[in-house]
């Protein structure tokens, strides 16, 4: 192997890794995509649907996961709220798991600790089981 | 001229991968610091994120029912813990608590179990001579709680040769004191599975 040939296979490796975009099954809207902070993959598990309500002046959540595979899947999932100046409400929820059987679609809710709070995002990740 | 090449290339990438060092003091035997909100899934019994999971239902669910309206006084009852484990539900009942306060839509007053220590403070001020009379907090003026919160956990465990289940319900309500009607009630469900 010559060095040129070395260089390129180092640097394409590299870029390879640095590129690994986070990736969203297709069956998640591109409006719901923009709430979702995904780590690595959501391996084919779709957030189909996400309601926000306010009530008693705090604001609620809901979205709706859904799992296309035969197989079942273990979503980790947390919400995290905002205000209006963009900082985060609060210190933060705890991770939590779901087990999404196959071809199920699965609730998940959350309400805000603060009436600050304004905006959210859910962060999530999903694996085989 | 190629040779030189590689060299550089190589002196280049060697000193780009030295790493500096952390500022910690470590031994062999090396700990760090994990994430408090992680999911814990080293045994089936009850864990951290349990306890963090019925905090948050519970009082996303109280301050979202309005039960708060007009930031009124709560106080914590006990939590009866049913299980066959030994768990501390001191700790579900203050995370929950810390949850409510920091939203700003409730008080809450001395548990029973605080009471001795209010009450003993209460003496040192006035009855031990030490304090000027016109700085000591003085003895019958407390606020009463309207309201209080009961708790209890229980749980079924489900075992054979190669699988354990444990069910936990943690059910909190909401007791109007002076009425002894249940102004708010909810439950909080969680499974636990585990395979030999």
């Amino acid at each position: 192997m010559t060095p040129k040939f070395l260089v390129i296979v180092l640097a394409a490796a590299a870029l390879g890794g640095l590129a690994q975009a986070q990736t969203l099954a297709t069956a998640t809207p591109a409006a719901v995509a923009g709430k979702l902070v995904v780590r690595g993959s959501a391996d084919k598990v779709a957030v189909r649907e996400i309601r926000a309500t306010r009530n008693s002046d705090f604001m609620s959540v809901q979205a709706d996961f859904y799992n296309p595979e035969r197989s079942d899947h273990y979503v980790f999932y947390r919400f995290r709220w905002i205000d209006g100046a963009g900082n985060q409400v609060g210190d933060g929820e705890a991770w939590k798991q779901l087990l999404l059987l196959g071809q199920a679609q699965e609730t998940v809710k959350s309400v805000a600790p603060t009436p600050a709070a304004v905006d959210f995002r859910i962060e999530m990740n999903a694996e085989k089981k | 001229m190629k040779k030189i090449s590689a060299i550089a290339l190589a002196v280049l990438a060697l000193s780009g991968c030295e790493s500096l060092s952390s500022p910690v003091v470590r031994f062999d035997r090396q700990v760090n610091y994990g994430d408090a909100k992680a999911v814990e899934l080293v045994t089936n019994e009850f864990g951290s994120t349990d306890l963090q999971m019925i905090a948050e239902k519970m009082v996303g669910s109280l301050l979202e029912s309005g039960a708060f309206e007009g930031r009124p006084l709560v106080t914590i009852s006990s939590v009866k813990n049913k299980t066959s484990e030994y768990i501390d539900t001191t700790n579900v009942m203050n995370s929950i608590q810390t949850a409510l306060v920091k939203s700003g839509r409730v008080r809450f007053t001395r548990s029973i179990a605080e009471m001795q220590t209010g009450v003993d403070e209460l003496q040192r001020q006035n009855q031990s001579g030490l304090y000027k009379s016109s700085g000591t907090a003085k003895v019958g003026n407390m606020s009463a709680a309207k309201f209080m919160l009961e708790g209890e956990l229980t749980s079924i465990v489900k075992q054979n040769s190669n699988t354990k289940d444990v069910f936990y319900k943690f059910t909190l309500k909401m007791f109007d004191v002076e009425g002894g009607t249940i102004e708010w009630q909810d439950e909080k469900q969680i499974r636990k599975t585990s395979k030999r």
